[in-house]
C-alpha cells in the first residue's frame, strides 16, 4: 500500500475540486489552485493554492519548500450547510450543494496570494421534503459544454433532480425521478444525464425529457446500495458506480436491455467517490470508508481479457484512521496530482509523473 | 472510580475544577439580592453523554404554593446550554493523529503482539510523542499570534499540558520500553540525561550565548557575576563539552589566582573525558574505565579542598571545588546545587550511578525526595514520581488530572505491556477501559470527532464500551443519509445488530414524516419491520382510492429493485399495478387473471377487497369472457367471505376508523350496494360461462 501526504486542516473534509487554468487549456501557471469543502462544525470553503509540479521538476535542483505544507489556503468563507459538493463551472466560478438543500454559485476573486476572495453570487433552494423540511443536496454536475448557459443539475435525499442554468439560478426545474435517496450524478453526455440510487439502480434521463426515465440498469445478482456515479470522459457509454458493500461496478449500457457488469471488489467499506483518471482512463480511482484510496487498471492488458494484467494499487495514510469521503485529480498537469479529503480532518495528496503512475 | 486502601496515601485534589460562568447572566443588573429572595434558584441536567449541561431559572418552591403576583424577568425564560468538557478545535489535529496511532496499536497488538514486542510499542510511543510535540510547536506559533490576553493564556496553559504529558510519556518510555530492549548496556542513565534536558531544559544555551557574548576577553567573563552559577549547573545536567570549552576560557583570566587557573584547566581536561557507556560495551567494562576517570576526579576535588584551606576567600577556587564535587558525585554538593528534584536525581545517576537500571530509580527517587517539599508539588512532579516508583494508580489518577489523554493512552500502553494487570484489583473498574470511556466522552463533545469518540469506546474491548458504542450512536442525529451510512458501518464494525436496527427504524421514521414512503419502505425492509411496511403501503393504497390515480409506482420499482425485498402488501400493490397496467393495455384476460390471483393468494388486506370485487365488475360485464365457471365462483367464495367472516370484518371496521385512510360509514353503506351488482355480476358471468363453455 502506498503512502498519501497529510495535511492537518481541522475540519472534516467532504469535498474537493481543482479549478480550471485561468487562461487556455494548457496549465501555464505556477501554482495550482483547489477548494475543498467541510461539514459538522466548520461548514466552510476554502480555496487552497500549491506548486505545479511541472514547473518544480524543470528547476528542480533551486527549488526548496519553506514549510511542509502541501498546500496553502489562501481565502475562506463560510457555507450555509455542510458541503456535499463542489463542481467547477469555470476558473473563477464553482457550485456547491449543501445539507440545506440548497445550490450556491460563488466567485473566486484571485489576485496577489493574500488578496484572494471567496464570495457568494446567488442561491437557490432545490431540494425540499413534501413536509417543507430542506433536503440535503447530495451531489451535483455541471454540463459538460463550452457555453456561457451550461446547466447545474444536482440530486437530493429528496429524490429529485433539478436543472437551473448557471446564469440564472431562479430558472430552476425539479422533478421528482425516485423514489429512494439518489446518491450521485453525472453527465455522460450534454443531453443525457446519469444518476446513481441507494435502492442500486442507475437510471438515465434525456435533458430534453427531463422528468422520464430513459433507462433503468440494476444488477440482479447482487443487492447494492449505490454511494456515487462517473462516466469515461470519452466513452460516454461506459459508467462507474460505487457501492456500500466497497466494490466499484463498471458499466457498458451499448445496449441498454442488456448492459454489461464487471465487478471490483477493491474496498471494504462504502465507496464514496469515483472517478476515471482524467489523463489515463484505462484506470478508475476510488475513494472509500476504509480510509483507502485505490486505482483500479480496469483495461485488460492483451486482446485476452486476462485478469492478470490488471490491477489495484492502494493509496492511504497511517495518520489518516477515518474514511476518505471526496477526492480529485488535475486533469490539466502532466504530472498526476490527486488531493483528497477526511473525516480525519486531513488534506491527503499524492503527486506523481505520469508515466510513475501507470506503473504497477 | 474508587481506589483501595492500599494506595490511599493522598488525597486526590481537583485543582483543575473551573466555575462555569452564564452569558448573560440570569441576575438583572442590580437586582441579585431580589432575584435570590424571589424564590429563584437554577436547576440543571448532564447530558448522558457528551456531559453537556442545561441550565434554567427554577423556583424553590411550586409555583402554586406561593403568590403569583413575582416579577418575571427575561432571564427566567433562557436555557443555558453549557459543555462541562469541550475540545478545543486547536486539538483536532492531535486527537485525529493519536487516535489513528491508537487504532494502528490496537489492531496489530490484537492480532501478532508478540511479532511486534516493545520495539514495536517503542516505535508507536515515538509517534505519540511526535504529535505531543508537533501540537507544542502548533501552539506556540499560534502564541505568537495571539492578540487577545485571554486567548493568550489559554494557549498557554495548552502548551504547558502538552509539556507536562510530552515529559511524562517520555519517562515511561524510557522506563518501560527503552531500557528494555536487547543490548549490552541498559543503563537508564544516558536516557534519563537526555529526558532531564529535553524536557527541562537548563541552564538555557541562550544563557550561555549571552554570558559569552558579554565578555570581550577571559577577564571581562571572569567578572560577570553569572558565569560560575553556570558553570555550577553545567556540572550538575553534565553538558561536559561545554563545561570544558567555558572552563578553558575562562583560565588565562588575569583576576583568577594561579592555583584556580591551573585547576580549571585541569577539570576542563578531565571533563572532556568523562567515559560515556555504548551499546556495545559490557557494564564491567564501562565500570572499569569509569573508575579510573572518578578517581582521578576524587584527585582534583581533593587537591583543591587542601589548597582552600589556605585560600579560603577565593571564590572562583571556591566553585572549581563544587563543581569537581559534583563531578565526582558527591551527594550532599548535589543536593545543594540543584533546584529540582529532577536535577538531583540526574546528577546523582549520572556521577554516582552511572550504571544504574532502571528498577533502581524508585529507590533513589525516595532518597531524593526526601530533601524537598512535596506538598508544593504539581501534578506534573506527583505523577513523575508515582511513575518514578512504579506506583501505577497513583500515577494513571495524577495522569488523568493533567488531561484524559494522558492517562487513557498510558493505561492503554501499560495494558499492552502486560505491566497494568497487577493492578487491576486497585480499581473497581477497568482502569484501562475507564480512561479510555472518559476520553471517548470528551471527544463526543466535539462535532468533528464523534467518530474517534466512539472508536475510544469500542477499543475498549469491554462490554461497557460496546454497550457504550451501542448508547452513543442511536442517540446521534441523523443529518443526511452519508451520515447514517457512516453510522451504520460503525454497528457494523462492532457489531451492533440492535443499534443498527434502530438507526434504520428511526431512519425509516424520518423519510416517513418526510414523505418519502419508498425510502422509508427501504429501511423498514432491512430490520424486516412488516407492520410498517403494511402500514406504509396501507398509506400508498389509500393515496391511490382517494385521487383515483395509480402514482405508487415508482416507489414500488424503487424499493423492489434490489429483489430481496418479500412483502404481502408490497406484493399486492404491485399485482395490481400489473392489473391496471393490462386492462389499460386492452388484455382483460391477462387483467383478469392478475385480479383473481390477488384474491385467491389472500395477498390483498381484507380492506381492499370490496374494492377488487368492484374491479371485476366491469370485467365479469364486458363483452368477452374472462372469467371461467371456477373462477367465478373463487370470486364468489371471496364476496362471501367478506360478508360473513368476522375477520374481515374486524379488518374493514378498523381500517374505516383508520384516520390515515378515507374510509367512512357511507362508503361502507354505498360498498354494500356495489356488492349486490358484484353479485348480480357474477350470476350473469355464470350463466354465461356455462353457455360458452
Amino acid at each position: 500500500m502506498n503512502s498519501l501526504q497529510v495535511q492537518p486542516v481541522a475540519r472534516t473534509v467532504t469535498s474537493v475540486r481543482w479549478l480550471p487554468p485561468r487562461a487556455g487549456n494548457a496549465y501555464t501557471d505556477t501554482d495550482l489552485h483547489f477548494i475543498s469543502g467541510s461539514s459538522s462544525k466548520h461548514k466552510e470553503l476554502v480555496l487552497w493554492t500549491t506548486t505545479n509540479p511541472d514547473f518544480k521538476q524543470l528547476n528542480d535542483s533551486d527549488t526548496t519548500d519553506d514549510t511542509n505544507a502541501l498546500a496553502s489556503l489562501v481565502a475562506k468563507t463560510s457555507h450555509d450547510g455542510d458541503v456535499h459538493a463542489i463542481a467547477a463551472a469555470s476558473s473563477d466560478t464553482i457550485v456547491t450543494a449543501s445539507s440545506f438543500g440548497t445550490i450556491s454559485i460563488y466567485n473566486i476573486g484571485y489576485g496577489t496570494e493574500k488578496d484572494c476572495s471567496l464570495s457568494l453570487r446567488e442561491s437557490v433552494t432545490a431540494h425540499r421534503f413534501a413536509n417543507g423540511e430542506p433536503a440535503v443536496c447530495t451531489a451535483l454536475a455541471v454540463q459538460p459544454i463550452d457555453a456561457e448557459d451550461a446547466e447545474v443539475a444536482s440530486c437530493g435525499e429528496d429524490g429529485k433532480l433539478s436543472y437551473a442554468p448557471i446564469s440564472r439560478l431562479d430558472a430552476l426545474q425539479s422533478h421528482e425521478v425516485d423514489s429512494t435517496v439518489i446518491t450521485g450524478i453525472c453527465w455522460p453526455t450534454p443531453t443525457q444525464l446519469a444518476i446513481s440510487t441507494r435502492a442500486g439502480q442507475v437510471k438515465l434521463f434525456d435533458r430534453r425529457t427531463p422528468s422520464e426515465v430513459s433507462s433503468v440498469f440494476v444488477d440482479p445478482s447482487q443487492s447494492y446500495d449505490f454511494e456515487c456515479i462517473t462516466s469515461h470522459p470519452s466513452q460516454s457509454f461506459r459508467l462507474a458506480t460505487g457501492t456500500n458493500t466497497g466494490a466499484v461496478l463498471l458499466w457498458d449500457i451499448r445496449n441498454p436491455k442488456q448492459p454489461t457488469m464487471e465487478a471490483f471488489n477493491v474496498h471494504e467499506s462504502n465507496v464514496w467517490s469515483v472517478q476515471f483518471h482524467p489523463t489515463d482512463s484505462s484506470k478508475i480511482v476510488s475513494c472509500s470508508e476504509d480510509a483507502s484510496l485505490a486505482i483500479t487498471q480496469w483495461v485488460t492488458g492483451g486482446s485476452s481479457g486476462d485478469s492478470q494484467n490488471r490491477g489495484v494499487r492502494h493509496l492511504s495514510s497511517f495518520f489518516n484512521a477515518l474514511s476518505i469521503n471526496c477526492f480529485d485529480i488535475c486533469p490539466f498537469t502532466r504530472t498526476s496530482i490527486l488531493v483528497a479529503g477526511s473525516d480525519s480532518g486531513n488534506l491527503l495528496m499524492e503527486k506523481s509523473p505520469a508515466n510513475e503512475f501507470s506503473m504497477f | 472510580m474508587s481506589r483501595g486502601k492500599g494506595v490511599d496515601k493522598f488525597v486526590v485534589k481537583r485543582e483543575k475544577e473551573t466555575a462555569l460562568h452564564l452569558k448573560p447572566g440570569v441576575f438583572p443588573l442590580g437586582r441579585q439580592s431580589e432575584w435570590a429572595a424571589q424564590n429563584r434558584t437554577l436547576t440543571f441536567a448532564i447530558h448522558p453523554l457528551t456531559a453537556g449541561v442545561a441550565v434554567s431559572v427554577a423556583g424553590k418552591e411550586p409555583r402554586e404554593k406561593i403568590s403569583k403576583d413575582i416579577k418575571v424577568y427575561e432571564p427566567d425564560e433562557r436555557v443555558y446550554f453549557c459543555k462541562t468538557v469541550a475540545v478545543p478545535d486547536g486539538r483536532l489535529p492531535f486527537a485525529n493523529d493519536t487516535h489513528a496511532v491508537f487504532v494502528a496499536m490496537q489492531s496489530i497488538m490484537g492480532q501478532e503482539a508478540e511479532e511486534v514486542g516493545v520495539e514495536g510499542l517503542l516505535r508507536m510511543s515515538a509517534l505519540y510523542r511526535e504529535a505531543m510535540l508537533r501540537q507544542v510547536r502548533m501552539l506556540q506559533d499560534a502564541e505568537q499570534q495571539q492578540q487577545q490576553q485571554q486567548e493568550s493564556e489559554f494557549v498557554e496553559a495548552e502548551v504547558e499540558v502538552f509539556q507536562s504529558m510530552h515529559a511524562i510519556w517520555h519517562l515511561l518510555e524510557i522506563i518501560y520500553l527503552a531500557t528494555n530492549l536487547p543490548g549490552l548496556n541498559t543503563s537508564v542513565v544516558p536516557y534519563y540525561m537526555e529526558w532531564l534536558n529535553f524536557n527541562f531544559p537548563a541552564p538555557l544555551a541562550e544563557d550561555g550565548q549571552r554570558i559569552a557574548d558579554s565578555a570581550r576577553d577571559a577577564d571581562a567573563l571572569n567578572g560577570n557575576a553569572e558565569l560560575w552559577p553556570y558553570l555550577r549547573k553545567l556540572a550538575l545536567r553534565g553538558h561536559m563539552t561545554t563545561l570544558a570549552n567555558m572552563l578553558e576560557q575562562v583560565a588565562p583570566a588575569q583576576q583568577l589566582s594561579a592555583p584556580a587557573a591551573r585547576w580549571a584547566r585541569e577539570l576542563a581536561r578531565v571533563s572532556r573525558e568523562m567515559p560515556l557507556g555504548t551499546n556495545d560495551e559490557t557494564t564491567g567494562s564501562f565500570n572499569a574505565r569509569w573508575r579510573r576517570w572518578s578517581n582521578e576526579m576524587r584527585d582534583i576535588a581533593t587537591a583543591i579542598s587542601s589548597l582552600l584551606s589556605e585560600e579560603e576567600e577565593d571564590s572562583q577556587l571556591k566553585s572549581l571545588f563544587t563543581i569537581a564535587e559534583i563531578l565526582r558525585g558527591e551527594v550532599d554538593v548535589i543536593s545543594e546545587e540543584g533546584d529540582l528534584w529532577q536535577d538531583v536525581l540526574g546528577a546523582i545517576l549520572l556521577y554516582s550511578e552511572p550504571t544504574a537500571q532502571a528498577d533502581r530509580l524508585p529507590a533513589l527517587a525516595q532518597a531524593v525526595l526526601k530533601q524537598f517539599q512535596t506538598d508544593e508539588f504539581t501534578q506534573l512532579d506527583r505523577a513523575l514520581v508515582a511513575l518514578l516508583n512504579h506506583d501505577l494508580a497513583e500515577f494513571l489518577v495524577y495522569s488523568n488530572q493533567i488531561d484524559s489523554w494522558l492517562s487513557a493512552h498510558t493505561s492503554d500502553i501499560m495494558d499492552h505491556l502486560g505491566i497494568l494487570d497487577e493492578w487491576r484489583s486497585v480499581f473497581a473498574v477497568d482502569p484501562r477501559a475507564h480512561y479510555l470511556h472518559l476520553l471517548g466522552e470528551k471527544y463526543l463533545s466535539h462535532r468533528d470527532l464523534w467518530h474517534v469518540g466512539l472508536d475510544y469506546f469500542g477499543q475498549s474491548k469491554t462490554s461497557a464500551g460496546v454497550s457504550l458504542v451501542e448508547e452513543s450512536i442511536v442517540r446521534m442525529p441523523l443529518e443526511s443519509d452519508r451520515r447514517a451510512q457512516k453510522m451504520l458501518g460503525v454497528c457494523a464494525k462492532y457489531g451492533l445488530t440492535t443499534a443498527a436496527d434502530r438507526i434504520h427504524r428511526q431512519l425509516g421514521r424520518q423519510k416517513w414524516q418526510r414523505g418519502r414512503l419508498g425510502a422509508a419502505i427501504g429501511h423498514f425492509a432491512r430490520v424486516e419491520d412488516r407492520n410498517a411496511i403494511g402500514q406504509i403501503c396501507d398509506q400508498l393504497w389509500a393515496e391511490y382510492l382517494k385521487s383515483g390515480n395509480l402514482t405508487y409506482g415508482p416507489i414500488i420499482d424503487g424499493v423492489m429493485a434490489g429483489g430481496g425485498l418479500r412483502h404481502d402488501r408490497l406484493q399486492f400493490l404491485t399485482q395490481y399495478r400489473d392489473f391496471h397496467e393490462s386492462y389499460k393495455a386492452g388484455d382483460f384476460v391477462a387483467a383478469g387473471r392478475i385480479l383473481l390471483a390477488i384474491l385467491v393468494d389472500e395477498t390483498a388486506p381484507p380492506h381492499a377487497i370490496p374494492d377488487l370485487l368492484v374491479d371485476a365488475i366491469p370485467l365479469l360485464e364486458g363483452d368477452g369472457l374472462v372469467f371461467s365457471a371456477d373462477d367465478t365462483f373463487e370470486l364468489m367464495r371471496c364476496a362471501e367471505a367478506l360478508t360473513q367472516s368476522p375477520l374481515v370484518r374486524k379488518s374493514i371496521e378498523a381500517a374505516a376508523a383508520d384516520p390515515m385512510l378515507p374510509w367512512t360509514e357511507s362508503a361502507a353503506t354505498s360498498g354494500q350496494d356495489e356488492l349486490g351488482i358484484f353479485n348480480v355480476a357474477c350470476a350473469r358471468n355464470l350463466a354465461r360461462s356455462f353457455v360458452v363453455q
